[in-house]
């Protein structure tokens, strides 16, 4: 059986270190002003570092430049494109076409991993940007499994799904956090990402117990699912089907919570790959020892992969 | 501008929405250039009324008659099972007549170009086009025109018409989304109701509590403000603005709004039809009309903001508390003859109203009297107090010459 990559987030060096020595076989860093949502905010000798230790390791290093460009941000990307190229690090996520026309004119060649978010759910459209020179395709999380594995089948591109970890349900590009402070406090301005450390969620008033964190940075206003994504169960249909890669999002955890997580899924996937009956007998362990390290105001789930949705 | 006197301005398209064949005929009566519809597939608004295709062949040929175009709106994020049929869908769109199509998904595209190669489409504002070289990309690809998402300001839209040679189309009133269009998940994970195929359950627009966590408990900070959280925003209007997009070359000026009423079409049309003629027909006399821009409210439906346009958004664009009091009307009547001899309007009753009531006609080019109801007679010319059923055919007295189509408000 076909191994699936193991990727995962990072927040900073040393953590980028720990999951590599936990057998993740990729980590996914990146630059807040370049990246959405990133675990933690690398700058370019952070992620040359990142990037020798990974590749002394045998691993690899993807970086996230999929910002919502406006006319500003998207001129300054061909020259940090140019410094990731000699850092020589082995891929950038991206989803705005603009990176195209940006690496003609560098006139360079980088694995393209396109993550439109909420814009690829369905084979054609990523085939339409296969045509364009994409590398890979990230799927939305809004997909089920049935539909990931349909496109696996169409597509020839490499496939990769998310598996474990919040995900982004919502961006704004207003400061929606500090406006409501502004609007309550009435005086007293304020701006939210200067408080990048204070945590905050929204309960949804019909769902009592809903959790869903939210927080502002340079590209606006984020909010987060309510669940964890848990699919340790449920990686078989997923690496049967030759899925090439399973990512773990590790942003607002713990480093011991991260590093114990990889450390389940690597064994979920090497069992899975090696002796499917192992890994069938210990489904139930591995999922108790998730559940134990669980943060307790974040439930787990299988978001999309089972579930109908009406239009 | 300073050269606008020796500069010919051109005239931008004025894109109105159109729920059905019913609002396709007034929005292109009261001025609109071209009209936005949905077909029955494909599109976003699951629950505006659709456009059969005999509907829309209807409405293409209404539409020539008065020069005025036909796009239709199909505009979803497909999953694998709402592609098929695509292609037949867009050889038929194409055969009535549809002068464009507005897609976002790169699959639909596709199956325009194999089903009706010479079907223009232009990209929606779903797929968040925020830079110059994205949209130079989509002018690549051998597309003519991209709608821009609503976060880019007016100084990112002059930069973008700089570099890149191809039509702009902006949104200039409506309601927003206060995600980047096409990124927001909410809906589906709230209510499982898909929101980019068409199910959006405006999750953004509910309450919420927002809680600060500490390392031991969770504060509640809107309960402790007595304020909910909430991410709605205030509707776009750039009523007092539209020079400013004159003058930088946007190609076409969109409305949004295809699940409004008849009413609220009427209304917006006629203003941003009057105020893109004044000033276009004569750029250096052009000013502002207060009666325009009042106009507007008596359509508004929320609190209205330039949103992007000229700075970033603020809790002031916004709707947080207590909403503001809006002009409320009702759509009273529809004019559908009148008698210039015995000055009598037959009118159409769209809500109830009696003798006595303060009531405004209008109708196209911004034509608008108020008088007070006189005599009503009904269909048998016997004379009655009230017109309270909905459709009923009755006449009225006016104080002025209406014509077919013009409308009858009455304050609520």
């Amino acid at each position: 059986m076909k191994y699936p990559e193991l990727i995962v987030t990072a927040r900073d060096i040393e953590e980028v270190k720990q999951l590599v020595n936990s057998g993740a076989d990729a980590i996914r860093i990146g630059n807040q002003q370049y990246g959405l949502r990133v675990a933690g905010d690398f700058n370019l000798n952070e992620i040359e570092e990142a990037t020798a230790y990974t590749h002394q390791h045998n691993r690899k290093i993807y970086v996230v430049t999929n910002a919502i460009f406006h006319n500003d941000s998207i001129d300054k990307l061909p020259n940090y494109l140019d410094c990731l190229l000699q850092i020589k690090i082995d891929g950038i996520i991206c989803g705005d076409p603009s990176i195209f026309s940006i690496l003609n004119d560098l006139n360079k060649s980088l694995a393209i991993h396109w993550n439109p978010e909420t814009l690829a759910t369905n084979h054609d459209t990523l085939a339409f940007w296969q045509s364009k020179g994409i590398n890979r395709a990230l799927l939305s999380n809004e997909l089920g499994m049935d539909a990931v594995l349909e496109i696996k089948t169409k597509l020839e591109i490499p496939i990769e799904v998310q598996i474990h970890g919040m995900t982004c349900i919502f961006q704004s590009k207003r400061k929606l956090v500090t406006n409501y402070y502004n609007y309550i406090n009435g005086t007293e301005l304020m701006d939210m990402s200067q408080h990048s450390d204070k945590r905050l969620h929204l309960k949804q008033l019909k769902e009592p117990e809903s959790n869903y964190p939210i927080f502002e940075d340079c590209n606006g206003t984020h909010v987060m699912s309510n669940e964890d994504l848990c699919m340790v169960d449920h990686i078989e249909p997923l690496i049967n089907s030759g899925i090439d890669a399973l990512r773990i999002n590790g942003m607002m955890n713990s480093r011991k919570y991260n590093q114990r997580i990889v450390e389940i899924y690597r064994k979920a996937i090497d069992l899975c790959c090696e002796y499917p009956i192992n890994y069938l007998s210990q489904i139930e362990s591995m999922k108790r020892e998730i559940l134990e390290i669980q943060p307790v105001e974040r439930i787990l789930g299988t978001g999309f992969y089972f579930k109908e949705q009406i239009y | 501008m300073s050269n606008k006197t020796a500069l010919k301005l051109k005239k931008p398209e004025l894109l109105a929405p159109a729920g059905n064949l019913e609002k396709l005929k007034f929005a292109i009566h009261y001025g609109a250039d071209a009209v936005y519809i949905g077909g029955k597939q494909f599109g976003l608004r699951s629950k505006a009324g659709n456009f059969s295709f005999e509907d829309m062949e209807e409405g293409v040929k209404f539409a020539k008659k008065y020069g005025a175009k036909v796009y239709v709106a199909a505009n979803i994020i497909a999953h694998n099972e709402n592609l098929e049929g695509a292609q037949s869908y867009f050889k038929k769109l194409y055969e009535i007549g549809i002068s464009a199509v507005i897609i976002a998904d790169p699959a639909l595209i596709t199956a325009c170009r194999q089903a009706a190669p010479d079907l223009e489409i232009h990209i929606s504002t779903q797929a968040s086009i925020t830079n110059w070289r994205t949209v130079q990309f989509w002018k690549n690809e051998g597309i003519p025109r991209v709608v821009l998402a609503r976060e880019v300001s007016i100084k990112e839209v002059r930069q973008i018409k700089e570099k890149v040679d191809i039509e702009l189309e902006t949104f200039i009133h409506g309601a927003m989304c206060i995600s980047y269009s096409g990124r927001c998940v909410l809906s589906n994970h709230m209510t499982s109701r898909d929101a980019n195929r068409g199910g959006c359950a405006q999750s953004c627009r509910w309450k919420y509590d927002l809680y600060e966590d500490g390392v031991d408990e969770s504060v509640n900070i809107s309960e402790q403000n007595d304020e909910a959280y909430t991410m709605s925003s205030k509707d776009l209007s750039m009523v007092e603005h539209l020079p400013d997009l004159i003058d930088l070359g946007v190609d076409s000026l969109k409305i949004e709004g295809r699940m409004k009423s008849i009413h609220y079409v009427a209304t917006v049309v006629n203003v941003y039809r009057k105020i893109i003629d004044s000033y276009v027909d004569n750029p250096k006399e052009f000013k502002m009309n207060q009666q325009w821009i009042d106009e507007i409210w008596k359509a508004a439906q929320r609190s209205l903001t330039t949103a992007f346009s000229y700075q970033e958004p603020t809790e002031s664009d916004q709707l947080f508390g207590i909403p503001d009091r809006l002009p409320k009307y009702d759509f009273a009547g529809l004019v559908l003859a009148y008698d210039d001899r015995t000055k009598l309007a037959t009118i159409q009753q769209r809500n109830s109203f009696k003798v006595g009531d303060e009531i405004e006609f209008f109708g196209p080019d911004f034509y608008h009297f108020k008088q007070t109801i006189q005599l009503i007679w009904d269909e048998n010319d016997k004379p009655i107090e009230i017109a309270k059923h909905a459709m009923m055919m009755i006449k009225v007295k006016v104080d002025h010459p209406v014509n077919y189509y013009d409308m009858m408000r009455k304050g609520k």
